[in-house]
């Protein structure tokens, strides 16, 4: 008969996780600005210059602002977060692209 | 998407797009930062796409869907998320053979693929007799999804792994390594790079667990080596969460995922060794992870002083990551030093002359990203191919050999840590230093 092992779990314990719900969108979006944010990865920007020229077709009244980072690493961990925070608090909202 | 995470935070809409093959790691990370609700178009553009016409079917063909999740109201799902169920497991969580303990494990995905040694109650308290520390310990949360690494959890994985108790200190010091910030492992461990983590030893303990630093440093067969990167490779996926093809979008992956381990010769070297350059004492003993991708060989030109110089500098063509670690055997580390080199002037030169023409690099041709200007170069000037002298790091170690240094494009980072020995650890070295193979002669 085989010996019985028995055995201890690997996977680890995580402590509870708040879940936060997400904002509110745009009633509509006539004079909304939109931030387009990208990682500086070959693709992020110009898919978002598509997607600017196609919302601005149809949202004639939407401007836009960008910003960059640096690739792969997360904007909390860069010198320049307070100005991504103030980047961010003068939008209605935000479309990210990744590059990926 | 952390960076939309905090968007969102910050109480703003957040569209996020990824490539459709990105799905699952997109929401899992989402998840992981506790919003699972973030609104996430996939479309179908190939990552990092330069074709124009391609980029443009793809997110026309995503329009709707992007603008409906700048406009359509919140449900009551994305407004108030309902926790994930956690499955609570139990401590001993499963009682069977050998075959019955590997087939649950595998199923679980808590192996690496190969077989593992079970984690029995006695096998994990004898591992913990590698550190002073409580096994409840916390050591780190590792991300991506925070799991707890316990000193028992550590443990548990070692014991997997094959590792001897002896080697625990170094995995906790692994952890801490990992960890901190300088890693930048959110990406790292998950990045379609594939990057490794890569682990030299430094100090006493590298003989007192008879890790490898001669011939065949980076190939299988000593227990050291072999369990120490394997062990980590099993806590960064059982206790980080991190999991190929659902977090790790690594590409094409890397075999160096099971393990890379080498200690560095530091007796054979007239050079202060990898640990005392970043700030420790050489009777220090640590851990050094950094994150190559792939190895190459370089021949020397000649086996004088400039002809390995140049063979080095020549082999470096492709540096991703800006960073590389030079892995030069005795002998070659000898001729060096005797021929008055530093390491500071290698590095220096690595730098200076590792350089490629510009049309052979890929910053030579982004000019086409918005924000982006073509450096000022006619395509055959030289381009560095490191990002500076101080993304060079040189370590001895290997074999004999009269013509090839080992060359590891790096990534930039190089994180070290201090391995903290228990009180017993001379016992504890005295109960496993035979266990050495002792091959026969044919």
């Amino acid at each position: 008969m085989d010996n019985q092992y028995a055995v201890l779990n690997p996977w680890a314990e995580v402590d509870p996780l708040p879940q936060h719900g997400i904002a509110p969108r745009p009633i509509d979006m006539k004079d909304k600005k939109i931030g387009l944010f990208h990682n500086d990865k070959v693709g992020a920007a110009p898919i978002l210059s598509i997607i600017e020229a196609k919302l601005k077709e149809k949202f004639p009244t939407l401007t836009f602002s960008r910003y960059l980072r640096t690739p792969n690493i997360s904007m909390a961990e860069m010198p320049d977060w307070l100005a991504f925070v103030e980047w961010v608090k003068g939008l209605d909202a935000v479309v990210f692209a990744i590059g990926d | 998407m952390y960076d939309a995470v905090s968007a969102e935070e910050l109480k703003k809409p957040v569209v996020v797009l990824v490539n459709q093959s990105f799905l699952t790691d997109a929401r899992s990370a989402a998840s992981s930062k506790g919003w699972p609700g973030i609104r996430i178009v996939p479309e179908t553009v190939p990552p990092e796409c330069t074709i124009a016409e391609r980029r443009e079917a793809g997110i026309s063909a995503a329009m709707n869907d992007i603008i409906a999740a700048l406009t359509r109201p919140l449900t009551g799902e994305e407004q108030s998320p309902v926790p994930a169920k956690v499955e609570k497991l139990p401590r001993i969580v499963f009682q069977g053979s050998l075959e019955e303990v590997n087939r649950f494990y595998y199923r679980r995905g808590w192996t690496d693929g190969l077989p593992i040694i079970p984690p029995t109650e006695e096998a994990v308290r004898e591992m913990l007799t590698g550190t002073d520390l409580p096994a409840d310990h916390v050591v780190a949360k590792i991300i991506p999804r925070m799991g707890k690494a316990t000193v028992e959890k550590i443990a548990v994985n070692a014991v997997m792994a094959g590792a001897l108790p002896t080697y625990l200190p170094v995995l906790i010091a692994g952890v801490q390594a990992v960890m901190d910030p300088k890693a930048n492992f959110g990406t790292t461990e998950v990045s379609t790079a594939s990057w490794v983590p890569f682990w030299i030893i430094n100090g006493p303990i590298r003989k007192d667990l008879h890790v490898n630093m001669t011939d065949g440093v980076l190939s299988p067969g000593d227990i050291a080596n072999a369990a120490i990167g394997r062990a980590m490779g099993l806590i960064i996926k059982n206790i980080g969460g991190a999991r190929k093809a659902i977090e790790d979008m690594g590409i094409f992956g890397n075999p160096g995922k099971y393990t890379m381990v080498a200690a560095e010769n530091e007796e054979a070297s007239l050079w202060e060794p990898l640990h005392v350059e970043h700030g420790f004492q050489r009777e220090d003993s640590t851990v050094t992870v950094s994150f190559p991708t792939a190895f190459t060989l370089a021949g020397a030109f000649t086996s004088d002083a400039n002809g390995l110089m140049r063979g080095i500098t020549s082999a470096i063509t492709n540096c991703a990551g800006g960073g590389i670690t030079i892995m030069v055997q005795p002998q070659h580390a000898r001729t060096l030093a005797e021929g008055g080199w530093t390491k500071q002037e290698i590095k220096d030169y690595v730098y200076n002359y590792a350089r490629i023409p510009a049309y052979r690099s890929s910053g030579y041709w982004r000019n086409w990203v918005p924000g982006r200007e073509r450096p000022a170069l006619n395509p055959e000037d030289p381009m560095p191919t490191v990002r500076s002298s101080d993304s060079v790091r040189i370590i001895v170690t290997g074999g004999s050999g009269l013509l090839f240094m080992v060359l590891l494009p790096s990534g930039n980072r190089w994180v070290t840590k201090k391995v903290a020995l228990p009180a017993n650890w001379s016992s504890l070295v005295d109960k496993y230093k035979d266990i050495v193979p002792a091959h026969v002669r044919y």
